[in-house]
C-alpha cells in the first residue's frame, strides 16, 4: 500500500517536472510581448544577456569584452554562452539555444536540490533513531522534503521569469546548488568545483565555504550534537549490550567530532580548480590587460558598484544619494555588513550546515550590490529543504502575501516612475525596501524555527531518558 | 501568527494594539467602512481652491498682442474653408492644401504628415508593456490614409529644445461651421506668434485629419514625433501609396507646394499641448469653455494648466468654464439632505470657531457631488476623454478645450468677437507656457476636480479609500488566526506526555494549512485571467451581434469554471472530508481577503478611481460573506439579515449586474440592453484600459470565491 502511494508520489513529481519544462518552452515563444529580458528585476549588469552578447560581439571584433562599460561577467561564461547569443534558427524567437541552456540549467538545478534533500533526509534520520526519536521520524517520514523543495524551485515565479528573461542567474544557482550537493553527499571535486565556479560568477557566493566545509567536518544537517552526547553518555552508562545500537553510536561519536581529512580533501580540491579557472581566466585575459584588469572590471564591479541604476536592492538608491567623499566608508560598511554576520550564524548553526548555506544566500541576496529575483529563487528553493523543520514556523501566510504583493507592486511603481511620470525613485524604492524587510522576517523566522525544533527534540530527548530511568 | 491569540507575559504595546485590532475585528471593521464612505461624501467639502503654484507662469501679466488684424485674417480662412465645402467639387486634400499655403504665408515651416490609422486592437500580452511596442497593423491600404498638416514656428528666442503643441482636430471630408472656427481661433493665434519676439519655445500647431478619429490622427503624428519606426513594412507601404500622394504636386500654387519639405519635421520636447474645439452653440447664456482632462487610466494633467486655463479665462476673458458632471445626480433630494446637514453643522462649527472654515452651502455641495462622481467615472473608466490623451502616454501635459459661443456661429457679427476672445485666451495660455522653465511638476497630478476651481488632492482622497480597504488586512487576520488556532489548542493541555508531543508534530501543519485554501483562490484567479482573455478569441468570430457575443462570453466562463472545478474537484471534497472542515471556509475567507486587498491596492496605484469605485462593490460582500448553512441552521433575527444583505450584496458585486443597475439609476430603465455590457467592456479593452484587467482579474474571482463561501457546505 504505501509502495504504490509512493511511486504514485513519484510519478506525480515527474508529472509536474516536466509540466514545468513546457511551460517555460510556451513562455520562450513569446519574448517580444514579455519583453522580460529588459526588465530591472531580472537582468542586472551582470546577469543580463543583452550585455553578455554585446560582450561577445566585443570579442569577436578582437577587442577587450570589458571595454565601455556593457559586460561584467565571467570571461568563462562568455567562451560558454556568447556563440549561442549569434546563433539564430530561422523563424524562431533570438537567443533560443540561450534560453534552452538555461531551461536545462534550471531542470538540473532542481534534481541537484532533490538529490540533497534526499542525503539530508537519510542522515537525519539516521542521527534521529540514533538520538532515540523513532517516533519524530514517522511524521518527517510524510514530507518528501526534497520533492517539495525541488518543485518550489522549479514553479516558483521568480525562477520562471529569471529564466525566461533569459538571466544568467540560473547559472550561478545551478553551481551553488552543486557545491551544496557535493557537500552533502561527500563529494569534495564537485563541492570545490561549484564553489568555486559560483564564486567566480558572481563573488558572493564565497561566503558559503563555511557551510561547506562544515558539511565535510560535521556532516549534514542533525540535532545539536549535546543531544547525541548525552544520548552516547548515556548508553555507555547503562551498557545495553545490542551490537547493531553500538555500532550506530560509535558512527554517531565520529561524526560529533570535526573531522579534518575530508575537509583538507575538499580544500586541496578548491585550490586545484580555482587554479585551474585562474589559468584559463589569465590565458583568456592575456590580450586585454591581464588578470589585474579583469578583476577590476568583474570583481571590482561588484565591489564598489558603479552602475546605479535601479534594481530591487537597495544599494544603488542608497549611492546615488550619498556624498562622493562618504562613498567609500559606505562601501565598506555595507560589504562589511555581509561579512560581520558570517561568524555569529556559523557558531550558532553549526550543526546545520544546509540551514546556514540558505541563511547566508539570503542575507547576501539582501545585500547584494545588484541582486536580482534569480537570488530568491535560489533560496525560496532551498527553503524547501527544510519543510518538515519549518512546520510550524510564524508569519507564513503573511510572507506569502508579502511577497505576492511587493512582486506584483514592484513593476507597477517601475512603470510609474519611468513611463507614466506621475512617480518618483521613491515610488520604487519604496517597494525595494519592503522587499528586504520581507526577507529580514524570513531569515529571522526561518532561524527561530529551527532553533525551536532544535529545542522541542532536546525536550523530547530529555523526557525520554527520564522516562527510562524512571 | 498564531502566536497572538495566545497571550505572553509581557508584549511590546504595538503588538497588543495588533492584537486588539485583530480581536475586536467586527467593531473595527464597520467604523472604518462607514468612515471610509463617509469621507468620500466629504470630499467636496474638503476640496481647497486652486491655486498656481509654478511662479513661473505668471498668467495674464502682459498685455494681449492678439489684434483685429490677426482675426480678420483668420476670418478670411474661416470663410475660405466653409466656401470650399460649399463649392465641394476639389478633391479631399483641397482643405490641406488651403491650411498648408495659410500656415507657408505666415511664414512657418509647413509638412504633411502621412498616417494609417490604427484600430484599437485588445491584446491580452501588451498591457504590461512599455508603450512603444504596439506594431503597425497588418492590412494597410492606400485608401485609408490620413493626413495631418503640421506647421511650426521657430522661437526667434529660444534654441529649439522645447516645443508648445497647438491641436485642431479637423475632418476635411465634412467641414462643419464649428471645426473651421476651430482652426480659425488656432490660425489667429499662430499668426499672431509669428510675429512675437517674446517667444521662446517653438510653437507646433498640428492640423488633425479626424476623419478616422481624432485620437488616432494625434496618437499617430507623436508616435512618429516620439519613437519612430523603422520597420521595413512602413517603408514599402508609403511606397506603394506614391500613387495618392501625387496630389501635391501639381497644386494651383507651385510657389508654395514646391518649397514644402517631404520629411517629417520636429521641434524640441513638449512643455505642454492644447487641443482646441469648438462646439455648438451653448446652452448658457454666456461664451463657455469645457475642459477635458482625463487621458488613460485615470492620467491627469499638471492641475497648473488647468489652474491657467481657468485663471485666464474667467478673470481675463469672461468666459465661463465648465468641466463634466453627473446631471442625474443634481435631482437627488438625499444629496441635497446630505448638503444641507454638512452645511449645518459647518455653521455649528463656525460659531464655535470662526476660524474653522468647514461647510459649503448645500447647492454647491450637490454640485460639487455631481462634479466630483463624474471626475471618478471618468477617471475609473481609463479611456481617454479626448485626443489630448495621447500626449499624456508620452508625458506631455495636455487638455482639450471645447469652446462655445452663446449665439449661432453663423451671424457675421459675433464672429470676429468670438475669435478674438478665444484666441485671446490661448495666447494668454501659450504666454504662460512659454515663460515655463522647467516641466510642468509644481502642481498636483494626482487629483479630483469638485468645479473648475477646486480639487482634492492625493493625500485627502486617499484618506476615504484607506478606511475602505483597512479592515480587510485586519479580518484576514483575524480569520487566520481563528482556522490555524483550531488544533493547537489541545496539544497544549497535555503537553507533558510523549503523545502529545506526537499529536503536536501531527497538528503543527497547521500553520501551512492556508496553502490549500491558497490553492483554491489561485483557482479562482486563474479562472478570472481566462475569462478575460476569452473576448478576444470572441471578437475573432465573424457575424456576432453584440448580444450574442456576450451571451457566448458568459457561456464560455461558466463552462470553464466548471471544468477547472471538475479538475481539481478531488481535493476539494478531500479538504471537506477532513475533519477541520469547520475551519476550512475561514481560512478560504482570509485568503480570499488577502487577496482583494493586494488586488485593489495594487489598482489604486495604476487608477485611483476605478480602486475607490471597486473598494465600494466588493469590499463589503467580502466582509460579509458566510456560508448560508451556518445562518439557516441559526435562523434568528441577525442571520435573517445576514443573509438578506449577503444575496443583495452578492448579487450587486456581480460586473454586469452592477453595471445595469448604475445605468439603470443613472440613465432611466428602459433603454437597456443586453448587449450594452458586451460594448462597454469592448470599448474598454480596445482603450487598452486597466480597469479591465481589474475586473477580469481582481473583481470578478474575489465576487466568485465570496459566492463559493456563500454557498459553502459545512
Amino acid at each position: 500500500m504505501r509502495e504504490s502511494k509512493g511511486s504514485a508520489k513519484i510519478r506525480w513529481f515527474w508529472i509536474w517536472v516536466t509540466a514545468s519544462l513546457i511551460f517555460r518552452l510556451i513562455l520562450i515563444y513569446f519574448p517580444k510581448s514579455l519583453n522580460l529580458s529588459s526588465r530591472p528585476e531580472v537582468s542586472t549588469p551582470l546577469t543580463s544577456i543583452r550585455r553578455l552578447a554585446e560582450g561577445y560581439w566585443l570579442k569577436q571584433s578582437s577587442l577587450s569584452p570589458y571595454a565601455g562599460s556593457m559586460y561584467h561577467g565571467s570571461p568563462l561564461l562568455l567562451t560558454l554562452l556568447g556563440p549561442l547569443t549569434v546563433r539564430r534558427v530561422e523563424g524562431q524567437p533570438d537567443h533560443l539555444l540561450c534560453s534552452l541552456v538555461l531551461v536545462i540549467a534550471d531542470v538540473v538545478t532542481a534534481m541537484l536540490i532533490r538529490a540533497a534533500g534526499q542525503s539530508l533526509k537519510m542522515s537525519s534520520s539516521s542521527s534521529l533513531k540514533s538520538v532515540g526519536l523513532h517516533h519524530v521520524l514517522e511524521y518527517s517520514e510524510v514530507l518528501p522534503s526534497g520533492d517539495i523543495a525541488a518543485l518550489v524551485y522549479l514553479w516558483n515565479p521568480f525562477t520562471v521569469v529569471a529564466c525566461v528573461g533569459l538571466s544568467t542567474s540560473a547559472i550561478e544557482n545551478l553551481m551553488i546548488v552543486l557545491s551544496l550537493y557535493g557537500g552533502c553527499t561527500r563529494q569534495a571535486p564537485l563541492a570545490a568545483f561549484g564553489w568555486v565556479m559560483a564564486t567566480h560568477l558572481s563573488l558572493y557566493p564565497a561566503i558559503l565555504i563555511i557551510p561547506v566545509v562544515l558539511l565535510f567536518g560535521y556532516g549534514p544537517d542533525a540535532p545539536p550534537r549535546k543531544l547525541l552526547r548525552q544520548r552516547t553518555k548515556f548508553d555507555n552508562s547503562s551498557s545495553i549490550d545490542n551490537s547493531s545500537v553500538e555500532k550506530d553510536v560509535k558512527n554517531q561519536l565520529r561524526e560529533l567530532n570535526f573531522s579534518w581529512k575530508p575537509v583538507l580533501h575538499f580544500l586541496f580540491w578548491i585550490l586545484l580548480w580555482s587554479s585551474y579557472v585562474l589559468v584559463l581566466c589569465g590565458i583568456y585575459a592575456r590580450q586585454h590587460g591581464g588578470l589585474k584588469e579583469l578583476f577590476r572590471r568583474t570583481y571590482g564591479f561588484i565591489l564598489t558598484i558603479p552602475d546605479l541604476s535601479p534594481n530591487i536592492g537597495v544599494l544603488w538608491y542608497f549611492f546615488a544619494e550619498v556624498f562622493d567623499f562618504f562613498r567609500n566608508f559606505f562601501l565598506i560598511v555595507f560589504h562589511g555588513n555581509v561579512l560581520l554576520m558570517i561568524v555569529p550564524l556559523a557558531l550558532r548553526l553549526n550543526h546545520r550546515p544546509c540551514f546556514l548555506a540558505f541563511v547566508y544566500t539570503v542575507v547576501a541576496c539582501m545585500l547584494k550590490s545588484y541582486p536580482s529575483v534569480g537570488d530568491s529563487a535560489l533560496y525560496l528553493g532551498i527553503l524547501g529543504l527544510f519543510a518538515y523543520e519549518l512546520s510550524d514556523m510564524k508569519f507564513s501566510f503573511f510572507l506569502f502575501c508579502g511577497y505576492v504583493g511587493v512582486s506584483l507592486l514592484s513593476p507597477v511603481m517601475h512603470n510609474l516612475w519611468i513611463w507614466r511620470g506621475t512617480g518618483n525613485a521613491n515610488f520604487y524604492f519604496a517597494t525595494a525596501i519592503a522587499y528586504a524587510c520581507l526577507q529580514l522576517i524570513l531569515v529571522v523566522e526561518s532561524v527561530s524555527a529551527i532553533l525551536n525544533h532544535d529545542r522541542m527534540l532536546t525536550k523530547l530527548t530529555g523526557a525520554k531518558l527520564q522516562d527510562v530511568k524512571a | 501568527m498564531a502566536e497572538i491569540a495566545e497571550p505572553k507575559l509581557k508584549q511590546r504595546p504595538i503588538v497588543r494594539l495588533g492584537i486588539f485590532l485583530i480581536s475586536h475585528s467586527l467593531f473595527v471593521s464597520i467604523v472604518c467602512f462607514t468612515a471610509g464612505v463617509l469621507a468620500l461624501l466629504l470630499l467636496p467639502v474638503l476640496a481647497k481652491n486652486t491655486y498656481i503654484s509654478e511662479n513661473a507662469l505668471m498668467p495674464g501679466s502682459a498685455n494681449n498682442m492678439l489684434s483685429s488684424h490677426d482675426t480678420s485674417v483668420a476670418n478670411k480662412l474661416v470663410k475660405d474653408l466653409t466656401d470650399l465645402k460649399l463649392r465641394s467639387r476639389g478633391s479631399e486634400f483641397d482643405s490641406q492644401k488651403l491650411i498648408a499655403q495659410y500656415m507657408f504665408d505666415l511664414g512657418a515651416e509647413v509638412t504633411h504628415h502621412k498616417f494609417y490609422p490604427q484600430s484599437n486592437q485588445f491584446h491580452p500580452l501588451h498591457f504590461f508593456t512599455s508603450p512603444d511596442s504596439g506594431n503597425i497593423g497588418k492590412n494597410i491600404s492606400c485608401s485609408s490614409l490620413g493626413i495631418n498638416t503640421v506647421g511650426i514656428i521657430r522661437a526667434p528666442r529660444g534654441d529649439g529644445k522645447e516645443a508648445i503643441v497647438l491641436v485642431t482636430p479637423y475632418n476635411s471630408m465634412k467641414v462643419g461651421v464649428e471645426e473651421a472656427f476651430s482652426l480659425g481661433i488656432a490660425y489667429s493665434v499662430f499668426s499672431l506668434l509669428t510675429r512675437a519676439t517674446w517667444l521662446a519655445k517653438d510653437i507646433i500647431w498640428l492640423v488633425a485629419d479626424s476623419q478616422y478619429g481624432e485620437y488616432s490622427a494625434v496618437a499617430a503624428w507623436l508616435t512618429e514625433y516620439q519613437a519612430p519606426t523603422f520597420s521595413r513594412a512602413h517603408i514599402v507601404n508609403s511606397e506603394t501609396c506614391r500613387e495618392s500622394n501625387i496630389v501635391y504636386k501639381h497644386g494651383q500654387k507651385p510657389n508654395a507646394e514646391e518649397k514644402l519639405y517631404d520629411g517629417f519635421r520636429r521641434a524640441g520636447t513638449m512643455a505642454a499641448a492644447l487641443v482646441i474645439k469648438v462646439a455648438k452653440q451653448s446652452d448658457y447664456f454666456e461664451d463657455t469653455v469645457n475642459i477635458y482632462a482625463e487621458a488613460s487610466n485615470g492620467q491627469m494633467p499638471n492641475l497648473d494648466l488647468i489652474n491657467i486655463v481657468n485663471y485666464l479665462a474667467v478673470h481675463k476673458q469672461g468666459l465661463q468654464i465648465k468641466v463634466s458632471k453627473m446631471w442625474s445626480l443634481l435631482n437627488y433630494r438625499w444629496l441635497y439632505t446630505l448638503g444641507v446637514v454638512f452645511e449645518s453643522l459647518g455653521q455649528i462649527a463656525r460659531s464655535l470657531n470662526p476660524q474653522w472654515k468647514f461647510g459649503i452651502p448645500a447647492t454647491e455641495y450637490v454640485e460639487g457631488t455631481a462634479t466630483l462622481a463624474s471626475s471618478l467615472y471618468y477617471q475609473g473608466l481609463g479611456v481617454p476623454t479626448g485626443p489630448h490623451g495621447a500626449f499624456r502616454d508620452y508625458q506631455v501635459d495636455a487638455i482639450t478645450l471645447e469652446i462655445s459661443s452663446k449665439v449661432p456661429l453663423t451671424k457675421m457679427a459675433r464672429r470676429n468677437e468670438f475669435l478674438i476672445r478665444g484666441g485671446k485666451l490661448i495666447e494668454g495660455v501659450v504666454r504662460s507656457v512659454n515663460n515655463l522653465l522647467e516641466k510642468f511638476h509644481q502642481s498636483f497630478f494626482l487629483y479630483l476636480l469638485t468645479s473648475p476651481s477646486k480639487f482634492v488632492s492625493v493625500g485627502v482622497y486617499m484618506i476615504s479609500f484607506a478606511l475602505l480597504v483597512a479592515p480587510l488586512p485586519i479580518v484576514a487576520a483575524y480569520l487566520h488566526v481563528e482556522a490555524s488556532d483550531f488544533g493547537s489548542i489541545q496539544p497544549k493541555e497535555k503537553s507533558a506526555s510523549q503523545a502529545s508531543s506526537a499529536s503536536k508534530m501531527n497538528v503543527n501543519f497547521d500553520s501551512w494549512k492556508w496553502l490549500k485554501s491558497a490553492r483554491k483562490v489561485f483557482a479562482f484567479h486563474l479562472w478570472g485571467g481566462v475569462v478575460s482573455v476569452l473576448p478576444y478569441f470572441i471578437s475573432q468570430m465573424p457575424n456576432l451581434t453584440a448580444k450574442t457575443s456576450f451571451i457566448v462570453w458568459i457561456l464560455l466562463s461558466v463552462f470553464s469554471l466548471l471544468v477547472s472545478y471538475m479538475i481539481s474537484g478531488p481535493s476539494f471534497s478531500e479538504a471537506a472530508a477532513s475533519q477541520s472542515q469547520k475551519k476550512e471556509w475561514a481560512s478560504l475567507k482570509s485568503v480570499t481577503i488577502s487577496a482583494a486587498f493586494i488586488g485593489l491596492s495594487l489598482t489604486s496605484v495604476i487608477n485611483f478611481a476605478t480602486a475607490e469605485i471597486g473598494a465600494l462593490l466588493i469590499v463589503p460582500i467580502c466582509l460579509m460573506a458566510r456560508p448560508l448553512k451556518l445562518d439557516i441552521k441559526a435562523s434568528n433575527l441577525i442571520s435573517l439579515m445576514r443573509i438578506t444583505s449577503n444575496l443583495v450584496l452578492g448579487f450587486i458585486g456581480f460586473p454586469p449586474a452592477t453595471y445595469f443597475l448604475l445605468k439603470g439609476v443613472f440613465e432611466g430603465y428602459s433603454g437597456i440592453n443586453v448587449g450594452d455590457f458586451w460594448e462597454w467592456l469592448e470599448s474598454l479593452w480596445a482603450w487598452n484600459s486597466a480597469t479591465y484587467l481589474y475586473i477580469g482579474l481582481v473583481h470578478l474571482p474575489c465576487w466568485a470565491l465570496c459566492i463559493h463561501i456563500l454557498f459553502h457546505h459545512c
